[in-house]
């Protein structure tokens, strides 16, 4: 066998070299290596701490990327020296990957907004001038007081963007009266989300590969539990060894193979690292594992047999857990006789799939009857594959149907939806109380009286479902306005007039990057900016922040207050904390929120008091302690039963200790039980976690009388509080579209009248091999375009130049041109400090285009040959292209925000412009997938033009 | 009390566990502050396989710590040595910088230190493991792949896990005895 492989070599001698790779064995035979029973205290670390010296250990919560993991910090003479991961937190359980491990260079970054900046050139000109926090909230709060007395509170829109603690901006612009206040997660993989949510009430469906768990032992004692039980996991579109937004995935998928043979199924159209340490890669067609679903599906109700130990696959007692099972049946059934136009052949049917995979018939029967019959196990779906894509939602819905009906939902070593089980928080901080407040608008001459949140440009206007928001949306929003189609105020009108981003960067990542540009720098007739207003608020100097007219400095993750948000298998929270004082000027957000409600107040809003903001919060501990205030949360469920000595089916509230000991008080009426409350301190004497214990099945419990398990309806967060196959989640919309006749607009563009009840399916967009409408494009336009996140190259992190030095997965490797630029670098101590480095080419790594071999040799191409993406739209991206037998034939990738980044802030990343392709450069603006509205990243077709 | 053996300090790798992650490369650098260009622990990678039987292989590297080292023999100011615990280390104050050990070095772990002028490479975090730590590249290893420890005793971690799978060092017939041992590894893959 001949190998056209690629080898990357890391020594001092040769950063980058490319050799042929002889072929060989793999390994066999191997055991246990038992590396999971390493239990290496914090304490351990706080002592060997102590012996290097003075050094203080803090303990932290990440933001170098979503997964937020808990951290061990040292700090000496108030400067961050090292960072590790938290010993303590059973979420990275003592790990840190490199991006963790790199954040000084961010924190320390000589590109940090350091002080606020007022506009002074037109917008994306980055023409700014240093200004006082004084002048900048002066600037800020004349405006947003001028816009609210115009056009009405609800003509800002906060985007509290990519990272944690946004409750703080919700908060104040709640109260200043706009119910629009969103986050990056509404422009993020929504569809991938929405099959657990409709069904579960939930959001994220993981493998249960979180280790340790705090387990109650048949003796009654609280031990951790390092057993792995899972025995296949499938992963289609998500490659947690790279996003690790879920860290435990890096080491329990592996822990869960070699510990407990599992085995391990990546489909993916790109030879992901996940797929690295995979038993089998599928390379499906892009856009498509829905299809695989379906036919996964099919396949297993048509050969399902209760009788035959090898066709056993479907655990029939879901039923009891679940409303609708026979309507969605019925209807998925319905579709087994008709002929898809685009093949010739019935729905869901394996030759169907086959057709449309582009995977032999035979290993999709393989999936799925492996699927079906090894137990437990776990199908997980990702960003890449749902929720990248305009029809994600039948993916999700029926990825979530198979992990109900196969009986893995919840049990050891299956699929836990982790949206459900974390621990509650937040509470009362982000201040949505404040959108019940009743204002008045003039509809037609009429005044109508109601409550803020009927105002809501997305629930009430274009997109009734969007259940997390459309960001994706605005630069319609912005040249057009909003109207509000339901509701009290059904037939009101207001244009957006303020626009705040806080982190997040949606000029790279929110939709098309030209489009986001246009709406942003778009004026009226008189050659005023139709956004009057644009203030960035961030730690970074990113593209988004080009187009502000203000920028607020705020306080790196290492040096504000708050909780992570991440997605454990179990109610465990943990802690940032202030580990070092604001850099700079910077602030922290909870100064941000009091000076800005501040400003108003002096202004004559009465809408913001001191006593809910500054009197109320005077510390950032203030504020964290309320957000501390529901958790855990979550109701008491599940085997082993986590605390024998408090009733099930309470919802529990308190620290684990008070829990424990029983130190609580019981509300056998509203069913609480009522423990002490968690609060900063208590987290700081808990290295910064805590951890309430773990059960299984806890959507389900044994009733003793009937002498079967029934659902325990104290998980679900559907209205019956059972599984849900018919879609009662979207009652409250059909009930809008009844009220007024006017169907949203995606539901339009779908032909359906109402949100479908129970099952139901759609093409997505730009796929010729799917969706006839396309098809025509197949020759011209022969790769399909995918892209996924980089983690070392986030669009927020690309300045730091270690991660630079990393390739990841051949959409991020060192091709770039010779240059010049002042990096943050250890000197000959050790220590970081700026220095002007020459950079040879060949040694810093870059957005590529990676690219299947035989494609390549096709086209005359060789790594780092240099090329021109050009969508049917005419939109064209350049880069450089990195050849590899993992991809897809047909297929190319990029990575997610690394390629034509032109911020300075960006540092050295921001040289390589020009021959970096900037994704978003090419997503379609007007594909917004139809039920939540998020813009289709992978929904597209590229031809490649020789440079 | 039995005496015990002197301590030998050893890495086992168990490659399956490798996510490809590079937390050790950055850990490492993080850890001892070492400049742009150059690592001290580094990972290379082969892909292997025309598609779709297509692989990616990882190889996880650092200093050897050989018990025959090269580089302690070569140096001309015994600059570099071996502890009685198995590290070999470079003392900075002694170390010319003529780049000898560089050279012999089969492993490729050495270089010449653009900021100290003297050769560096992994020290296994001895300011660490003499107080009683890990190595920073075992401390925060995503797919805990790595196990550091005294391979002398046969109650450590590092010891049982060696005992009981089959392991290999990096090209043995260098002769220079390797201390850090790999399980599950490739080394029929070119790197």
């Amino acid at each position: 066998m001949t190998s056209k492989g690629n080898s990357f070599s890391l020594s001092r001698r040769n950063f980058l070299k490319v050799s042929a790779a002889v072929s060989a064995g793999v390994g066999i035979g191997l055991g246990p290596s038992l590396l999971n029973l390493k239990k290496v205290s914090a304490a351990e670390s706080e002592e060997l701490a102590n012996n290097l010296g003075n050094i203080e250990v803090k303990y932290t919560a990440d933001v170098m990327c979503p997964s937020e993991c808990g951290m061990e910090m040292w700090v000496q003479d108030g400067r961050i020296v090292k960072i590790y991961g938290n010993d303590s937190c059973p979420f990275n359980d003592g790990t840190c990957c490199a991006k963790g491990a790199s954040g000084m260079q961010l924190v320390y970054s000589p590109e940090r907004n350091k002080y606020p900046l007022i506009r002074e050139g037109e917008r994306g000109e980055g023409k700014f001038r240093r200004a006082t926090w004084e002048e900048a909230i002066d600037y800020i709060g004349s405006k947003l007081t001028d816009i609210k007395k115009k056009y009405g509170a609800e003509s800002v829109i906060m985007d509290a963007g990519d990272v944690t603690d946004r409750d703080h901006y919700y908060r104040v612009f709640h109260g200043y009266g706009t119910p629009n206040c969103v986050e990056h997660g509404s422009i993020c993989d929504t569809p991938r989300r929405h099959g657990p949510k409709l069904m579960l009430g939930g959001k994220r469906i993981e493998p249960d590969v979180m280790r340790p768990l705090l387990v109650r032992q048949p003796d009654g004692s609280l031990k951790k539990d390092y057993t792995y039980y899972s025995k296949l996991i499938i992963y289609v579109g998500w490659n947690p060894f790279v996003a690790t937004r879920i860290n435990y995935e890096s080491r329990g998928t592996v822990g869960a193979k070699v510990e407990n043979g599992c085995k391990v199924i990546v489909v993916d159209p790109a030879h992901t690292n996940t797929a690295s340490q995979a038993d089998l890669w599928v390379p499906i067609r892009p856009g498509t594992d829905g299809d695989l679903f379906a036919a996964m599906l099919r396949y297993i109700l048509e050969n399902d047999d209760q009788y035959n130990p090898l066709r056993k696959y479907i655990d029939w007692s879901f039923k009891e857990f679940s409303v609708g099972w026979d309507e969605f049946e019925a209807e998925f059934k319905s579709w087994w006789s008709k002929i898809d136009p685009i093949n010739g052949k019935p729905y869901f049917s394996l030759d169907w799939a086959a057709d449309r995979t582009g995977l032999p018939s035979e290993q999709i029967q393989d999936i799925a009857h492996e699927y079906g019959l090894t137990k437990p196990a776990a199908l997980v779906w990702g960003m890449q594959s749902p929720g990248h894509h305009y029809n994600g939602y039948p993916c999700s819905i029926l990825g979530t149907a198979l992990n109900i009906i196969t009986g893995n939902m919840d049990v050891p070593g299956g699929a836990i939806d982790t949206e459900l089980v974390k621990s509650d928080k937040g509470g009362k901080a982000k201040g949505s109380d404040f959108t019940k407040r009743k204002v008045k608008r003039l509809i037609d001459g009429q005044e109508v009286e109601a409550e803020i949140e009927y105002l809501h440009m997305d629930w009430y206007g274009d997109w009734p479902a969007a259940w997390d928001d459309v960001v994706g949306d605005y630069p319609r929003r912005f040249r057009e306005g909003v109207n509000i189609n339901y509701g009290p105020f059904k037939g009101y009108k207001y244009p957006i007039k303020g626009f705040m981003i806080r982190t997040g960067n949606p000029v790279m990542t929110g939709g098309n990057t030209n489009d986001w540009i246009d709406a942003l720098t778009a004026k009226d007739g008189n050659g005023n900016y139709k956004v009057e207003l644009v203030v960035n608020i961030d730690t970074l100097y990113l593209e988004t922040g080009m187009y502000a007219d203000v920028i607020l400095p705020e306080a790196s993750y290492a040096e504000r207050m708050s909780l992570s948000d991440v997605y454990p298998s179990h109610q465990v929270l943990w802690m940032r904390d202030e580990v070092i004082k604001p850099l700079h000027e910077s602030k922290a957000p909870t100064d941000i929120m009091n000076s800005i409600a501040k400003k108003l107040n002096k202004l004559g809003d009465s809408d913001l008091k001191g006593e809910d903001f500054w009197e109320k919060y005077k510390t950032q501990e203030d504020f964290v302690n309320e957000m501390l205030l529901p958790a855990p949360g979550r109701n008491h469920a599940g085997e082993p039963i986590p605390y024998p000595h408090l009733p099930l089916g309470y919802k529990l509230l308190g620290t684990p200790d008070s829990l424990e000991a029983g130190r609580v008080t019981i509300d056998h009426e509203k069913k609480v039980v009522q423990g002490e409350p968690v609060t900063a301190e208590w987290m700081r004497k808990n290295k910064g976690v805590a951890v309430w214990p773990m059960s299984w099945n806890r959507f389900k419990i044994f009733d003793k009388e009937e002498g079967k398990y029934v659902a325990s309806k104290a998980v679900a967060k559907t209205s019956s509080k059972m599984f849900e196959f018919t879609f009662s989640g979207y009652n409250k919309y059909n009930k809008l579209i009844d009220e007024t006749g006017i169907i949203p607009r995606g539901l339009k563009e779908i032909g359906y009248e109402r949100y479908p009840n129970t099952f139901y399916w759609f093409e997505t967009k730009w796929n010729p091999y799917t969706n006839k409408e396309y098809a025509k494009y197949k020759d011209e336009y022969p790769f399909q375009l995918i892209c996924g996140r980089v983690h070392h190259a986030m669009t927020g992190t690309q300045m730091v130049p270690w991660l630079s030095e990393t390739p990841v997965e051949g959409t991020w490797m060192p091709l770039n041109d010779a240059f010049k630029h002042k990096i943050i670098d250890p000197n000959a101590k050790g220590e970081l400090e700026e220095v002007e480095k020459e950079f040879k080419a060949g040694t810093f790594c870059v957005g590529t285009i990676a690219i299947n071999a035989s494609d390549a040799e096709t086209m005359g191409l060789k790594t780092g040959d240099l090329v021109i993406l050009e969508n049917p739209l005419g939109s064209q991206e350049k880069g450089k292209v990195f050849v590899t037998e993992g991809m897809r034939p047909g297929t190319i990738k990029l990575g997610f925000g690394t390629g034509g980044r032109f911020s300075p802030g960006l540092g050295p990343t921001s040289k390589h412009k020009d021959y970096t392709p900037n994704h978003s450069g090419l997503v379609d603006p007007n594909a917004h997938s139809p039920i939540m509205g998020m813009p289709c990243y992978a929904d597209m077709i590229v031809k490649v033009i020789k440079d | 009390m039995p005496e015990s053996k002197p301590k030998k300090y050893g890495m086992a790798i168990d490659v399956r566990k490798c996510v490809g992650c590079m937390s050790c490369s950055v850990s490492c650098k993080m850890e001892n502050g070492v400049s742009f260009g150059v690592f001290r622990s580094w990972v290379n990678m082969t892909e292997k396989g025309d598609f779709p039987a297509v692989k990616r292989f990882y190889q996880p590297r650092l200093c050897n710590h050989c018990e025959k080292a090269p580089c302690v023999a070569v140096c001309p100011v015994k600059a570099t040595y071996k502890r009685e615990d198995g590290v070999v280390l470079v003392d900075k104050e002694k170390c010319i910088g003529c780049g000898y050990c560089v050279v012999a070095c089969p492993y490729n772990a050495r270089y010449l230190s653009d900021t100290q002028k003297v050769a560096d490479k992994c020290t296994l975090c001895d300011h660490r493991i003499d107080n009683g730590g890990e190595p920073a590249c075992v401390k925060n290893c995503m797919g805990k792949s790595r196990i550091f420890g005294d391979l002398n005793d046969p109650n450590s971690r590092i010891s049982q896990v060696i005992a009981k799978n089959p392991v290999q060092v990096i090209n043995p017939h260098v002769g220079t005895k390797p201390q850090v041992y790999y399980i599950g590894a490739d080394f029929n893959q070119k790197f």
